[in-house]
C-alpha cells in the first residue's frame, strides 16, 4: 500500500511549521510507521538543526529531484527514534531550482517507501510553496491565535482548496491564561473565522525552544504539553480519528473558581 | 480574572472581540480585490456587450471597484456617442 504525503504549511513564518512537523513526524513513527520527513525550505534550512541531525548531512532534496543521488542516500536516519528520517533542504541553491513535476515525482516515489511523508513547506505562497503541495494528499495548516497568521491562514486555505485539497487546521501557541482574560482568540474564534475542519489545539509551552536548543525530540519529553499535544494529532492522522481534540487549560485559581461559583464566568 | 471582572463592570470589550470582527472584515475584503486582469477581462467583455445597444468611445471608460464601509460596488463609466438603433 502506498504512503500519504502531508504538506505542513501557513503562510506566515514563525508559526510553528517546523516544531509541528519535526513533532508530527517524529511522534508517528513512535507509533510505529516509517516516516520521512523533507525539509522544502531551500536555501533556509532549519528542520535539521531543530531535530540535531545537522552534522550528518551529506545530501539533500535538490540533489534528490536532480538525480544526483538515491533517496536512501539523502534520507538521514534518525538514532533516537526508528522508522524516523529527514530529508534536508539545500542551504545554497534558492528555491527556483526545483521545478513542481521533478518534486511530484519524488513525491509519488517516497510514497512507495513511507507510510508517511511530511512535506514542511517556506513560509510564503510563492514557488517554494508550490513545490511543496504538488505532491501532497493531504495538509495541515498552522496558524497562532493572532490576527495576521489567521489572515495568512485563511490565503493558504483557499489556495490548496483551488487545488482539491481539504486542509485541516492547528491552532499552535494557545495562551490559555490569556484566552480566558479576552486578550487572545480562543480556538472557537480562529475556526469561526476560518470555516475550516480542526487538526488540534497546541499550547504554548517552554520546553519547545528548550528541545531544540539541544536537538532533542520534543515528543520524547514527557512534561512538555505541546508535544503531548503533537503526539494527539499524530494518532488521529493515523486512524485514531475518534481521539477528542484536548483544549489547552490553564491551573484554575481558588479566586476563578469562587467566581465561577457565582456566575460571573463570561 | 479580576479584569474580566472589571470589563463585566465596566462593558468593556474584549481586544480579542475586536481582532474577531477586523479579521472578519479584512477576510471578505481581501476576497473582493480583484487583480488586473480578471478587470481587464470584464472590462472587454462589458464593453463588448454595451457595444451591442450604445455606440462608446472606448478610450475614456473608467470601470472600477469602490468600497464604503458597508458595500463594495463595481463602478462603469463611459459616455454615450449615439444609440444604435435596432432593426425590427
Amino acid at each position: 500500500m502506498e504512503g500519504k504525503v502531508i504538506v505542513v504549511t501557513s503562510g506566515k513564518g514563525g508559526v510553528g511549521k517546523t516544531t509541528a512537523t519535526s513533532c508530527i513526524g517524529a511522534a508517528l513513527a513512535l507509533e510505529g510507521k516509517r516516516v520521512a520527513i523533507v525539509d522544502m525550505d531551500i536555501g533556509l534550512r532549519n528542520l535539521d538543526v531543530v531535530m540535531g541531525l545537522e552534522n550528518r548531512i551529506v545530501f539533500n532534496i535538490v540533489d534528490v529531484v536532480q538525480g544526483k543521488c538515491k533517496i536512501s542516500q539523502a534520507a538521514i536516519r534518525d538514532r533516537r527514534i526508528e522508522n524516523l528520517f529527514l530529508i534536508p533542504a539545500s542551504q545554497s541553491d534558492n528555491k527556483d531550482v526545483l521545478t513542481t513535476s521533478g518534486v511530484e515525482r519524488i513525491a509519488n516515489q517516497l510514497r512507495k517507501e513511507f507510510d508517511y511523508v511530511i512535506m514542511d513547506s517556506p513560509a510564503g505562497i510563492e514557488k517554494g510553496f508550490e513545490n511543496s503541495i504538488v505532491g501532497a494528499n493531504e495538509a495541515l495548516v498552522i496558524c497562532t491565535p493572532d490576527v495576521s497568521a489567521v489572515r495568512d491562514a485563511d490565503r493558504v486555505i483557499g489556495l490548496l482548496y483551488s487545488r482539491s485539497i481539504t486542509p485541516k487546521l492547528i491552532v499552535n501557541r494557545i495562551e490559555p491564561a490569556r484566552v480566558e482574560r479576552g486578550e487572545m482568540l480562543s480556538h472557537e474564534d480562529v475556526l469561526e473565522v476560518l470555516s475550516i475542519e480542526l487538526a488540534g489545539l497546541v499550547p504554548m509551552d517552554e520546553h519547545v525552544l528548550i528541545s531544540s536548543n539541544t536537538g532533542t525530540p520534543l515528543v520524547l519529553q514527557n512534561e512538555s504539553t505541546a508535544g503531548h499535544a503533537f503526539k494527539r494529532i499524530a494518532r488521529r492522522l493515523n486512524g485514531e480519528g475518534d481521539l477528542p481534540i484536548e483544549v489547552p487549560t490553564h491551573k484554575t485559581s481558588m479566586w476563578s473558581k469562587i467566581s465561577k461559583t457565582f456566575g460571573f464566568k463570561n | 480574572m479580576l479584569s474580566r471582572l472589571f470589563r463585566k463592570f465596566t462593558r468593556q470589550k474584549a481586544s480579542k472581540d475586536t481582532a474577531k470582527k477586523r479579521l472578519q472584515f479584512s477576510l471578505i475584503y481581501d476576497k473582493l480585490e480583484l487583480n488586473n486582469t480578471t478587470l481587464k477581462d470584464l472590462q472587454k467583455d462589458i464593453v463588448a456587450v454595451i457595444s451591442n445597444y450604445f455606440e462608446i468611445n472606448k478610450d475614456s471608460l473608467e470601470l472600477k471597484v469602490k468600497r464604503d464601509d458597508d458595500v463594495t460596488a463595481l463602478v462603469f463609466n463611459t459616455p454615450i456617442l449615439h444609440v444604435k438603433r435596432k432593426r425590427a
